[in-house]
């Protein structure tokens, strides 16, 4: 242990220390819910390794579902928090200093959380750790979103590391560097869904920088959420300053979010193409998009930052958890929207109705991964807040 | 070395399905309906009887078009599907890590999961069997009562499917994607 904390500076600690905390009624309620998350996990895992993709409700029409919606709901989070915990350390706005810490452990654990549900989707994890090495397909936009999320992740753990020992020069250093390669990764991952030219719903330009702006706007949610559970909305001034920073861009992004949305689907809709224009309608209509994208993920966030005119922090910690069910909705129906349109529009089996839209709800045991690894999430950040000090704010 | 492909009469197909049984027969596809390589495709006629547009109840075989640049081969992050030296799309099972890119990524619904060996299967155009025994017919052109397919090189000027697609009006499925399939529908 000792060699270690030589490495990274960590508080003294013992594993009955990192097991006790206070009981407030909060901290209780997460614990339970931490705990039933990880129950959940530990059943949809058991239920995969006996059923394989059986336990899971994806077919060769809608081969991916829930598990991959999640994975790029953590590995979003993950990149929104490197972005603003880079506001601080590598871009020098003193206002975020005091954040970066906390946002940067923030994005090393959602990103192990998004790891730990895509080994449960992906068929043969060992097999893709050796084969993406081995025999690389360099045109693949999931190749170099896997790669680069790799490096990424080490970059953000080294970037953490230096944060912890106070050089603020080298975790500058590696913090610009993670940040690239995280925006790159990010955008790739983007690219996988945008390089699909059988899916015209989805193919082009727009999710590679959809994808780097809705990160922007998840890491700002996450944050008040970290900070709000943190000091248990009794926000100091020194946090309380970038926050209210924070809200002002949020609601810039939100803003160009809602605009490129409105374009999109204008774009889509105009002119009746095939295949998009009636895929967008379809979309349009749906109740996931409505009330979860619109109105949780953009429009009630929106306009409570406007209304309170950005001064009404614990207000917004509320409208955060708002908003991360809307981020939700939008990774669900990126996922379902780019498979909802049938490849094969003729009957192929006797007696059955010419294919329409194509229908898919998550199984129990997708259920329980998907979600379940938001408990990996709160158990790693618990312990990261345990064994780190992250509310260091003079550097 | 080849460069296989295949033309289909469709109009000429009947929808008896035995494609369908000979290819599963043949490379020992699973059974159940969604695990298929090839198939028929069928519309319902149109208009309300007796008026029945008959001409639009066209049946339509398909299977893997053996793209010359197939959105499959460019997805695989492991180089899992590849093409073999007959231009023949084929998939390495030792290599595939089932992320299903490729299933999302083929414009014709072409690829299925094997659930024997949890990778992703498709069409090949026989290679395991019938091509790797020498013959140089598929079992789905070989079973054909009418002859809707004919399967050959496409690099021979004299082989039946060349001469067909030199006299005769073809055309490719989804053609406007850039994969230049090697699967020609004849009008």
């Amino acid at each position: 242990m000792n060699f270690i904390k030589k490495i990274i500076p960590m508080k003294d600690f013992t594993l009955r220390s990192l097991m006790q905390f206070e009981k407030t009624p909060l901290n209780m309620l997460m614990f339970v819910i931490t705990i039933a998350l990880l129950v959940a996990f530990g059943w949809g895992v058991v239920e995969y390794l006996v059923h394989s993709h059986h336990a899971y409700n994806i077919t060769r029409q809608h081969p991916w579902g829930l598990l991959i919606a999640m994975y790029i709901f953590f590995v979003v989070s993950s990149t929104g928090l490197c972005i603003v915990g880079s506001l601080g350390d590598v871009f020098g706005f003193k206002d975020y200093m005091a954040m970066s810490k906390r946002a940067i452990l923030g994005s090393i654990v959602t990103i192990l959380a998004g790891f730990a549900v895509i080994a449960f989707e992906i068929g043969h994890p060992v097999r893709m750790l050796i084969y993406n090495v081995l025999s690389p397909g360099l045109t693949s936009a999931i190749w170099w979103m896997g790669t680069l999320y790799g490096i990424y992740l080490t970059f953000m753990i080294i970037e953490f590391i230096f944060l912890m020992r106070n050089d603020m020069k080298n975790a500058r250093i590696f913090g610009l560097t993670g940040l690239l390669v995280g925006l790159a990764a990010h955008s790739n991952l983007g690219g996988v869904f945008g390089f699909l030219n059988a899916r015209i719903i989805s193919n082009g330009v727009f999710y590679p920088t959809y994808f780097i702006l809705t990160a922007f706007i998840t890491g700002i949610y996450l944050t008040y959420l970290m900070y709000g559970f943190r000091y248990k909305m009794q926000i100091p001034d020194d946090i309380k300053k970038g926050l209210l920073g924070l809200a002002k861009i949020q609601a810039l992004l939100l803003g160009i979010l809602m605009f490129f949305e409105t374009w999109k689907l204008m774009t889509a809709v105009y002119g009746g193409m095939p295949g998009r224009a009636d895929t967008a309608e379809h979309i349009f209509h749906s109740a996931g998009f409505l009330y979860g994208e619109v109105l949780c993920g953009m429009v009630i966030p929106f306009v409570v930052m406007l209304a309170t005119k950005w001064q009404s922090i614990k207000l917004y910690v509320f409208t955060s958890f708002i908003g991360m069910i809307g981020i939700f909705f939008m990774r669900y129906d990126l996922v379902h929207d780019t498979q909802v349109k049938p490849l094969q529009m003729m009957k192929i089996t006797e007696y059955q109705l010419p294919p329409t839209w194509i229908e898919y709800f998550p199984s129990a045991a997708e259920i329980a991964i998907g979600f379940g690894a938001i408990g990996i999430f709160f158990m790693l950040y618990y312990f990261g807040q345990k064994m780190f000090e992250l509310d260091a704010t003079e550097h | 070395m080849a460069r296989y492909g295949m033309a289909l009469d469709y109009k000429n197909c009947i929808n008896c399905k035995a494609c369908e049984v000979a290819c599963k027969e043949e490379n020992g596809v699973e059974l159940g309906a969604e695990k298929h390589r090839i198939w028929v495709g069928g519309n319902n006629p149109e208009g309300q009887w007796p008026l029945l547009d008959i001409a639009s109840a066209a049946f339509l075989p398909s299977q893997c078009q053996q793209c010359d640049e197939a959105p499959c081969e460019e997805v695989c992050p492991t180089h899992a599907t590849y093409y073999d030296e007959n231009g023949v799309v084929r998939v390495d099972a030792d290599k595939c890590i089932l992320c299903s890119y490729c299933m999302n990524a083929c414009p014709y619904d072409a690829r299925y999961v094997d659930d024997r060996t949890m990778t992703v299967d498709k069409c090949t155009f026989c290679s395991d069997t019938r091509l790797a025994r020498g013959e140089t017919t598929t079992a789905c052109q070989n079973t054909c009562p009418t002859k809707v397919r004919t399967f050959g090189d496409l690099d021979d000027p004299n082989s039946e499917i060349s001469e067909l697609l030199r006299t005769r009006e073809h055309f490719s499925l989804k053609s406007h994607l850039g994969t230049n399939p090697k699967l020609f529908y004849l009008t």
